[in-house]
């Protein structure tokens, strides 16, 4: 029995991950065939036929993640500090032959970088969690931005 | 301050720019009367309004325009502007309305901008002719090659063809690599946006010396940067090789006239392979043979940069377009094109690949535009008043055709973009720009 408690503790932490800059653990939540998908579009469906923010598989969040760790990283020096803040955590889909759920959430990511204005993203994030004991895994996690299909300056941290 | 023709000149030499050039707003607005209000400038594509009544809005340096295809399927480009008050007619980025309504009062245009009807017209006096192109959305002077489309404000400009000259090229090249001979913009557009002006985007566009040290977080251990190209095999490029000698600013850069540039391919040094891609270079050798197929897909150049806003990326088959802001602020979109009768994973592989070159978020484009803020901030510095681009001065060779070539990390591309640069300010020509033919 999957509560909304569960998977408000799952991204709750996932979420710190990412504000600790702990990148590898918050890859290793996402399953093997996993991604974090930032659509570009309002409602957009696929991934394949139109651009997004950001579409990493998890070859390419370890590129991603490769080059947040290198030393010369010009748009990370200095490096972004996040806090995130996740709430009206919902559970939309329980599957529970597959032991699988569709949950969801809404989201603030503030972003500083010295140098910088701080910046405010928000919007509604939907995870796809697989049952892992206790825990889960992430069959996919999508960051729909309320202003997905602005222009922004570079971004370089997921949301 | 005020600047005649002769200050501008002396703003330019040939190794160097004053960094007035990217800082002083009053620059800025004679660039958007000199430049903006007078080139050929990039609208789109006419793929993105396939259907009569179809539209897409954009801005060209300070004008408000819409490109929309007419009941007689012809696209134009028309000051997005009401002929009564004064209104922006179309708000949306795209759309297909049957007529173009004002807002405001509810004057209704035609797709080709003439004007379809307005509330109580018996409210005028007899003598107003209300059929007069004086109340139509205006046109602007437009010309497409290949299916992209420019503007110009300008009557006096030479012909589209002229001058784009030998840089047609680009487009050519990207256009036969599709089985159906055209492409699509598909897929929407990358945008992004930084504190700088807008010619540090341009002058990068022509810059092999860059990448070395802008993107050396993108490159790993074995010298080759991560995958950017389709298929299994041949997609990394080769940065270093094994001795760690660098191998991108052997490149060279090709310099067209009126300020359009080429940088060469990127070293790719396999073939592509897959199952994919082959399926997709079985369609091209089907219409054009083996040997025409192999030059087609040989990396040749990585991009090709019409002056002043456009960039064709060749190797990731998308359109960049650069919209200036203010003097230290400009937009960027980066558009995906669809090789037309290629399989559909060949595009999906682009978009990949696109998602990480061009987005906001991207690998390389954010240590650039990283790089054009510390530009643009440097340049503030009132002490030193030059932005240096000597390298490679009177190593240029020439072709036949009058397009000139800068051996390994020439900055000609730069020197190239600031001679089109003085002639669109002052009227005249600099010494070492390339002869247009």
């Amino acid at each position: 029995m999957t509560t909304i408690a569960d998977v408000e503790r799952f991204i709750v932490r996932e979420v710190r991950l990412l504000d600790e800059r702990r990148f590898e653990d918050w890859m290793a939540l996402f399953d093997d065939d996993g991604y974090y998908w930032a659509p570009a579009a309002l409602d957009q469906k696929d991934p394949h036929d139109h651009v997004s923010l950001f579409f990493d598989d998890k070859k390419i969040m370890a590129t991603r993640i490769e080059r947040l760790r290198h030393p010369r990283i010009h748009i990370q020096t200095p490096p972004s500090r996040t806090v995130h803040l996740v709430g009206n955590v919902e559970i939309e889909e329980v599957d529970a032959e597959r032991g699988e759920c569709l949950a969801g959430c809404a989201f603030i990511m503030l972003e500083y970088r010295p140098g910088h204005d701080q910046r405010t993203f928000g919007g509604r994030y939907q995870y796809r969690l697989r049952r892992r004991g206790e825990s889960f895994a992430i069959a996919w996690k999508r960051a729909n931005l309320i202003n997905c299909d602005g222009t922004f300056p570079a971004l370089a941290v997921p949301f | 301050m005020g600047y005649s023709a002769d200050d501008l000149a002396a703003l330019v030499r040939e190794d160097r720019v004053h960094r007035s050039v990217y800082t002083d707003p009053a620059i800025f607005e004679l660039e958007l009367d000199r430049i903006f209000g007078r080139a050929w400038l990039f609208v789109g594509h006419e793929s993105q309004v396939p259907n009569p009544g179809d539209y897409v809005t954009t801005t060209l340096g300070r004008q408000p325009v819409v490109m929309a295809r007419g009941w007689d399927g012809l696209v134009r480009v028309l000051y997005n502007r009401c002929a009564h008050r004064g209104a922006k007619v179309l708000t949306e980025e795209r759309g297909n309305a049957r007529q173009f309504r004002c807002s405001y009062h509810g004057w209704a245009f035609h797709p080709d901008g003439t004007l379809a009807g307005l509330p109580l017209p018996e409210d005028y006096p007899a003598s107003f002719d209300l059929s007069d192109p004086a109340y139509a959305m205006m046109p602007m002077r437009h010309a497409s090659y290949r299916g992209f489309v420019f503007a110009t404000q300008s009557a006096a400009a030479p012909d589209l063809e002229t001058h784009l000259g030998q840089a047609r090229i680009g487009f050519d090249e990207v256009c036969d690599r599709a089985p159906a001979g055209t492409i699509e913009f598909a897929g929407g557009c990358h945008r992004y946006e930084y504190a700088g002006n807008w010619k540090h985007q341009m002058e990068n566009l022509a810059d092999t010396y860059h990448p070395i040290a802008c993107h050396e977080s993108t490159v790993k251990k074995d010298g080759y940067q991560f995958q950017r190209r389709t298929g299994e095999a041949g997609g990394q490029a080769k940065f270093f090789d094994q001795s760690g000698k660098p191998l991108v600013p052997l490149l060279g850069v090709w310099a067209f006239a009126n300020g359009h540039n080429s940088e060469a391919s990127l070293p790719f040094h396999e073939e592509q392979t897959g199952e994919v891609f082959m399926r997709y270079r079985a369609l091209l050798v089907t219409k054009h043979g083996e040997a025409r197929t192999r030059e087609i897909l040989k990396p040749k150049r990585h991009n090709l940069s019409v002056y002043p806003t456009m960039d064709i990326i060749v190797l990731q088959n998308a359109v960049r377009v650069i919209r200036p802001l203010a003097v230290d602020r400009t937009e960027v979109k980066v558009y995906p094109m669809r090789l037309m009768g290629a399989p559909g994973e060949i595009f999906a592989d682009h978009i990949r690949f696109l998602n990480q070159t061009h987005s906001a978020s991207s690998f390389i484009q954010s240590d650039d535009v990283e790089s054009f803020r510390r530009c643009q901030e440097g340049l503030l510095a009132e002490g030193p008043e030059w932005s240096v681009v000597a390298r490679g001065v009177g190593r240029e060779a020439s072709d036949q055709a009058g397009v000139r070539f800068g051996e390994r990390s020439s900055e000609i591309g730069q020197r190239n973009q600031h001679a089109a640069w003085v002639k669109y300010m002052t009227g005249a020509a600099v010494s070492w720009e390339p002869a247009p033919l």
